[in-house]
């Protein structure tokens, strides 16, 4: 018998601590690669690599050694978990926005939280700007005004698989536009 | 891309993961039958094996001098003195297997075979009846083993299945593997008693073995074989739960067991060896 993926996912799904380590050892500095790429240096590809682990320990069984390599599905894992960091983080964002601009005679942020909300808040649009017309119409409505995919459809004149395709393809390019700085704001 | 991990994350994510499951957990989870569902189980499996039979398989040759028919007659016999056993008669606790139960296995030779079938069938069912309600912890003695009442049903799940397999073997049937729920505790069983195999076989060098039994049913155990001992050598073997417990049934040699082994293969031949010390004909 080899050390295979086929062995690995076996004896993970055995519950095998041993094997979990051997994976970790052999894949985690691909993993931890390939979170970099998508989010920037930190913390937050220490978490994507936690999550990926956690979750190849829970459900061992999700992977199918026969669909690809061990690796492969922990990097695909890896940048879905990283992606979904970058858009939660864009969300948090055009809600602090709409807030301070719904809000103008709160209580509102201290001068240094403005200053750091007015400057993702730049970032953000100066990386929104820099995308296609129809990318960035369909990014304002979903993120800045909070549509759903169907609204941007309808608003749009898109049909919805078109409206999701142009979100994918404008956060992919948001990803590499945002700075580390920005992903890393508390 | 590979990238330097940073300190600590190592740590903190193995700390994580054993959070969330903890290791010798399979995945996916499966329901455990009890010592008396496995038992149950196993003769169901017998039994439908020797109803698909003809009239000419229960004449085959199967096991030492002894055709199915007389198989099954020895396993009539299993049932007799396991009864005893349970009624606490002294007579079966240190018996040999094999002649204690020769007479009932010599008995059905000119028979119907339908009439050995039934009798088994009935023994069977006198044996789960003679457990239901009763105390699965006391201690019974039978053929020089002595055995908890729950270990004992799982060690009779292993004989049933076992022969089953002895008798599909002979009429060129493919072998039956128990289902998942019926092998969690053959698989406890098993683990449980390799220390046991271990000073059988005089395998006295201390050996902590990590044992990994994959597929439904399997699961990991690290076992202490050998003398005790403060650093014992580490020792990791990996099988298929089904091809572990044919081995633990003494129906596979060591060497044709497919193994991925983690340390001395020499001390990985010594542990296998045991695994089959204790199985009865």
């Amino acid at each position: 018998m080899e050390p295979t993926d086929p062995l690995w996912a076996a004896r993970l799904a055995a519950g095998d601590d041993h094997a979990l380590a051997e994976v970790f050892d052999h894949l985690a500095p691909t993993v931890y690669g390939a979170a970099l790429r998508v989010l920037g240096e930190g913390a937050a590809a220490q978490d994507v690599v936690q999550d990926v682990f956690v979750e190849l320990w829970r459900h061992p069984d999700r992977y199918d050694p026969k669909a690809g390599t061990l690796g492969t599905y922990l990097i695909v894992l890896a940048r879905h978990r990283a992606v979904d960091l970058v858009r939660s983080e864009l969300r948090r964002l055009a809600r602090q926005e709409r807030h301070y601009r719904l809000t103008p005679e709160g209580p509102g942020p201290t001068p240094s939280d403005a200053v750091t909300a007015a400057d993702t808040a730049d970032a953000v649009r100066a990386a929104v700007r820099l995308l296609p017309d129809d990318q960035r119409q369909v990014v304002e409505l979903a993120y800045f005004q909070g549509l759903s995919y169907r609204e941007v459809a309808l608003a749009t004149g898109i049909p919805e698989g078109t409206a999701k395709s142009r979100l994918r393809l404008a956060l992919a390019k948001l990803e590499s536009a945002l700075d580390r700085q920005l992903l890393e704001s508390p | 891309m590979t990238a330097s991990l940073p300190a600590g994350l190592r740590e903190r994510v193995m700390a994580a993961t054993h959070q969330v499951r903890q290791a010798g957990q399979s995945v996916p989870e499966v329901s455990e039958d009890s010592p008396a569902e496995a038992f149950g189980h196993a003769a169901d499996a017998f039994y439908q094996t020797l109803c698909s039979l003809t009239g000419d398989d229960w004449g085959l040759p199967v096991l030492r001098d002894l055709d199915v028919q007389g198989l099954v007659g020895h396993l009539i016999g299993v049932e007799d003195d396991v009864q005893r056993a349970l009624a606490g008669d002294p007579g079966v606790a240190s018996t040999d297997h094999v002649q204690s139960t020769q007479p009932a296995a010599l008995r059905q030779a000119g028979r119907p075979t339908a009439g050995t079938r039934e009798d088994w069938r009935r023994a069977a069912d006198r044996t789960l009846a003679a457990v239901t309600g009763g105390d699965l912890d006391a201690v019974v003695a039978l053929h020089g083993f002595p055995l908890r009442v729950r270990d004992l049903l799982v060690a009779r799940t292993f004989e049933l299945w076992t022969h089953e397999n002895d008798i599909r073997t002979a009429a060129g049937l493919s072998l039956a593997a128990p289902a998942p729920s019926t092998l969690q505790p053959m698989t406890r069983l098993a683990t449980a008693l390799l220390p046991f195999g271990a000073v059988f076989t005089d395998l006295h060098e201390p050996v902590s073995v990590h044992l990994v039994l994959t597929g439904p049913g399997g699961g990991t155990w690290d076992v202490a074989v050998g003398d005790p001992s403060p650093e014992p050598a580490a020792l990791g073997i990996v099988t298929d739960v089904v091809g572990f417990c044919r081995l633990f049934s003494n129906r596979i040699a060591p060497a044709d067991l497919d193994v991925f082994v983690t340390g001395d293969p020499r001390l990985a031949r010594s542990v296998l060896t045991a695994a089959t010390a204790l199985a009865l004909d």
